[in-house]
């Protein structure tokens, strides 16, 4: 168990403990998410960065109870001194989206595609705030002009189908910020739309949760995304966090190989033109029975004997810089696991190291 | 953080099994080959055909066997009006008792298996092999041909299955070719449309494109390339289909409608002749024992028929 | 929306011209279509008989039946070359005139205004009672998808999908109505209330197989539709499951009921002529099997072509109806 010895610090608005999520399926039971904890306060935004596979995504839906019914969930979950999990196992109304509410990946296929955009906001008003039809109609009118959309009147009567991708997202993004929650959740909220747009709906989200003092986790599997909009990040890998710290240390001053990975597959803007991208070697790992070992071991370029010897433990205490990681990049350990590895050019899990990989500087 | 993830010491041996797992692991995932350690045998799960399926097929073939064979089995005359008193109940004499004419129930209903089973096969065969091969052309040469059939189908769709029978049987004798012709008829759209649909993902494939560049000729790529495959959910939705006819055949007979004359026993008509309110008032096993039979056969087919269809993955149609 | 409507029309033409062809062609190509609309009449040597002595009494019954047959003829345009017949045919079907029934020389659309609204009535009651009684249970064996009561509906759709329509109805009628005396065995006319009393048999008899086929369908969509973003999306937006059901999913999950509701609406037709053999219903199903059994040609082929083109055009709405379902359609 992770020790909770969190300081004087204000009490969080959404406080995560050991969240373990299973799913029984034909072939075994998935381990999608492995003992997750975070905390995360009012106003701020926390990243949750990782590959499709890595858990965020399940851990972002466990957060909102949708999960389907089949998932074993255990693990705690407060909002705001509240046990969420206990909140919606009682159906408790006006919670999720008035307190906490989601905005999903694909905005194709979040909208309901028989029913006005216009309908389609209005209703959580209607549902939650007991307004008329004409006036929630009317407010749907004002938040769509609040996420930037052009000639918004026009737009509530409108059918998903007859709006763009990055139209589609600023419904929902309207939609979620219907009844003024205090929390967001963003899966992936730019992933299916037009490079074009990505960054302007990324700055709207930040802009308004800014306005209206609201709490953001943002997932994504784009370091870039993360960087400069978020608090604090937390990169996970198989159902782990495997590394989180405030932003500006975990994009300085990385210690587990991954997150180090993981930048470095990204463009820079003040990378060198032609400069290449190193892709990760490998694919995520199966979440069906894993191997009692690190998990980005087979991947990992720094990989020693040790590393199959069970999960290393994320170090440290809650709010603090914490990675796990036996041979953290940027300490003696790593670069002398490297410098070993290179040498032999093949890692102790077998992977082979062809060329210069970039070593641990 | 976690609970779960305790350092352990392990010996030089368990590290062995685990690298070797990691290789094993990128192996599969290359070739998509079986998994040696994993758990492989989910495909056998879903591709079982369960205990419920084998007494189906039991079921059915017993009743085939019995159509077939009944003249020749020692059941009582069908026909022999007065075998004993009439509407008898059930006795160790007559097991489903005698009808309104006093004519054994049991033997009748065996018996009736004969036309039912006849016309339903006849149906789904001549169904299959005209549905087939009209499908299988259009699929293939598409074009105007496809065109003409589809519209055929179309039209042959456009009449509730019962009131097209009808029509016909109203013109013709109705002996049983015709009765079989009938139902046969009706399942040539259904079929059809499953042949050419499934026609159209075939010719697409390479293996198809390649015949062609190696200059086979239509005929050829069409019997030795297309059939095989299109043959298979066609195949696996026989019984399906048998099922459909059964009941159609039994529908006509009810109406009085199937073939005609009073050798010509059918579950149909035998359900009819017990269904007069006195007569299931008094003598329900007249007419229950036919229904039983009758809904156990068609259950037996959609049962195995299902299953059979699961297993080949085949979609549903709808007919 | 326009050229969807018109290349709709279009087929909804050419399939109307096709069946009315083709039951055309049953009466005149299958058989003596003289035959087919007076019967045994047309045997008669009509020009021997003209030919005989005047005065002979006994050939007065044989000249009156050759004036009847020489009216047939007129009536049904026999002596016109086929196309024209046909023409001629299908306009006279147009203004009402479907012919005499050679049993009772009553005129066939007479029959037909006396009889449908019995069967009108049926029909609709039947799918009455399959919507009914499928919509809530497609939608609970959704929600509960796999749980005991969602398996137990799937063993019980099978075996209403087994039962002949003429079985599910002679079971129907024992159990309810002679053994436990809860409906009328026979067809009541003396008041609404009756009426509709004596039809509940019929219409669960037609309408129960039909829903367990629409609840076996619903279920499936709607399990694919729950699975949907956008119903992540209604309950990350905090409505309750009841609601996201009626309002968010149900809709979306309609169509393959849609699409099955116009072939079903076929086979209802078909087992409208079984049930009301079985429950005694005046209406014009049992007309037809009357009349085939008489070989009363005129009433078969009107009924025939009046119940294969409603059949068509009900078709025909239910493709526009898509268009209501997902407004997506109306963009193609």
């Amino acid at each position: 168990m992770a020790p909770d010895q969190t300081t004087a610090a204000p009490v969080p608005l959404l406080s995560v403990r050991d969240l373990h999520v299973r799913f029984p399926t034909e072939r075994g039971t998935v381990n999608a998410v492995n003992g997750v904890s975070f905390d995360l306060y009012e106003g701020k935004t926390l990243a949750i960065v990782g590959e499709s596979g890595s858990g965020k995504s399940v851990t972002a839906k466990t957060l909102m109870n949708l999960l389907p019914r089949s998932a074993l969930v255990s693990g705690d979950v407060t909002y705001a001194g509240q046990d969420v999990r206990a909140l919606a196992a009682a159906g408790t109304k006006h919670f999720f989206g008035v307190q906490m509410t989601m905005v999903f990946q694909d905005p194709m296929t979040s909208l309901n595609p028989v029913k006005r955009v216009g309908e389609q906001i209005a209703e959580t008003l209607r549902y939650h705030l007991g307004r008329s039809r004409s006036a929630a109609l009317e407010e749907a009118e004002d938040l769509l002009d609040a996420v930037g959309m052009p000639e918004p009147a026009r737009r509530v009567m409108q059918y998903p189908h007859e709006l763009s991708g990055g139209l589609r997202q600023r419904v929902v993004i309207a939609m979620a910020l219907a009844c003024q929650p205090r929390l967001l959740i963003a899966d992936e909220p730019t992933t299916a739309v037009d490079v074009t747009v990505q960054k302007h709906l990324l700055d709207l989200l930040d802009e308004l949760r800014r306005d209206r003092g609201m709490a953001m986790i943002l997932i994504t599997h784009d370091l870039g995304v993360a960087h400069g909009r978020a608090d604090d990040v937390a990169v996970m890998y198989a159902g782990r966090i495997v590394e989180t710290a405030d932003a500006r240390t975990l994009f300085v001053d990385m210690r587990h190989p991954y997150t180090e990975a993981l930048l470095r597959s990204i463009p820079r803007i003040d990378d060198p033109v032609h400069h290449r991208l190193d892709p990760i070697p490998g694919r995520p790992p199966e979440l069906i029975s894993p191997p009692d070992a690190c998990a980005f071991a087979p991947r990992c370029l720094y990989a020693q004997a040790d590393c199959l010897d069970g999960v290393p433990e994320l170090s440290g205490l809650v709010g603090l810089h914490r990675f796990a990681c036996l041979h953290p990049t940027g300490t003696e350990r790593g670069v002398a696991a490297a410098t070993a590895n290179r040498a032999a050019g093949v890692t102790v899990a077998g992977l082979p190291l062809t060329g210069d990989p970039g070593g641990a500087g | 953080m976690s609970g779960d993830g305790r350092p352990s010491r392990k010996g030089r041996a368990s590290r062995q099994r685990l690298l070797r797992r990691f290789r094993v692991f990128r192996l599969v995932r290359s070739s998509k080959g079986p998994e040696p350690d994993g758990p492989g045998e989910n495909e056998a799960v879903r591709r079982r055909l369960g205990v419920g399926f084998w007494l189906a097929v039991v079921w059915l073939v017993v009743m085939a066997f019995i159509a077939l064979f009944a003249p020749m089995l020692p059941f009582a005359d069908p026909t022999k009006v007065g075998y004993s008193g009439p509407r008898e109940p059930p006795s160790a004499g007559a097991w489903f008792g005698t009808d309104a004419l006093g004519r054994d129930v049991f033997s009748r209903t065996m018996h009736g298996a004969r036309i039912s089973l006849a016309v339903g096969g006849f149906a789904i065969v001549f169904g299959m092999v005209v549905g087939g091969a009209l499908g299988i052309l259009a699929g293939y040469f598409r074009g105007r041909l496809d065109q003409a059939v589809g519209f055929t189908f179309f039209v042959l769709l456009s009449f509730p299955a019962l009131v097209l029978a009808i029509l016909i049987t109203a013109t013709l004798e109705r002996s049983l070719l015709v009765v079989s012709l009938t139902i046969g008829i009706l399942a040539v759209a259904p079929v059809g449309l499953l042949a050419r649909a499934s026609t159209l993902v075939y010719a697409e494939r390479e293996f198809v494109a390649a015949a062609r560049v190696l200059g086979a000729r239509n005929g050829r790529i069409i019997v030795r390339e297309l059939l095989p495959n299109v043959v298979i959910p066609m195949g696996a939705l026989t019984l399906l289909g048998m099922a459909v006819a059964v009941v159609a055949e039994g529908s006509l007979a009810f109406l009085g409608l199937s073939v005609a004359g009073d050798e010509a026993i059918s579950w149909g008509k035998m359900i009819v002749d017990g269904a007069g309110l006195r007569d299931l008032q008094n003598a329900t096993h007249v007419a229950m024992f036919p229904v039983a039979v009758m809904f156990v056969t068609v259950l037996a087919l959609n049962f195995a028929g299902d299953r059979i269809r699961q297993y080949f993955d085949v979609k549903e149609l709808a007919f | 929306m326009a050229r969807f409507f018109i290349r709709r029309l279009v087929l909804l033409v050419a399939v109307l011209f096709a069946v009315t062809f083709l039951g055309f062609s049953a009466m005149n190509f299958l058989g003596d279509p003289l035959f087919n609309v007076v019967g045994l009449m047309a045997e008669l040597d009509c020009e021997a008989i003209e030919a005989g002595s005047a005065e002979d009494p006994s050939l007065d019954r044989a000249r009156s039946d050759c004036e009847t047959v020489a009216e047939a003829r007129a009536t049904y345009h026999l002596d016109r070359p086929v196309p024209v017949r046909y023409l001629l045919w299908v306009g006279d079907m147009f203004t009402g005139d479907f012919g005499t029934s050679f049993q009772n020389d009553q005129p066939v659309a007479e029959i037909i205004r006396e009889k449908l609204p019995e069967t009108l009535i049926l029909l609709i009651m039947a799918q009455i009672v399959s919507l009914g009684v499928a919509i809530p249970w497609g939608v609970v064996a959704a929600y509960r998808a796999n749980r005991a009561f969602d398996r137990g509906s799937t063993v019980a759709s099978f075996g209403l999908l087994s039962i002949p329509n003429f079985a599910l109805g002679v079971v129907l009628l024992y159990l309810l109505s002679l053994r436990w005396q809860i409906f009328p065995s026979a067809y009541e006319s003396d008041s609404v209330v009756g009426l509709v009393f004596s039809m509940v048999l019929p219409a669960a008899t037609l309408g129960l197989p039909l829903a367990a086929s629409y609840q076996r369908l619903l279920r499936t969509d709607l399990i694919t539709t729950l699975q949907e973003d956008f119903v992540h999306m209604a309950r990350a937006k905090g409505l309750p499951p009841m609601r996201i059901m009626f309002r968010h999913a149900l809709r979306p999950s309609l169509f393959s009921v849609v699409t099955v509701f116009g072939v079903s609406t076929g086979a209802m037709i078909g087992g409208s002529l079984v049930v009301e053999q079985i429950f005694g219903i005046p209406g014009i199903g049992r007309e037809i099997v009357t009349a085939v059994v008489r070989d009363d040609f005129p009433v078969v082929l009107a009924i025939v072509m009046l119940v294969a083109c409603t059949f068509v055009i009900i078709n025909f709405v239910v493709d526009l109806f898509y268009s209501w379902l997902d407004p997506r359609v109306r963009a193609r």
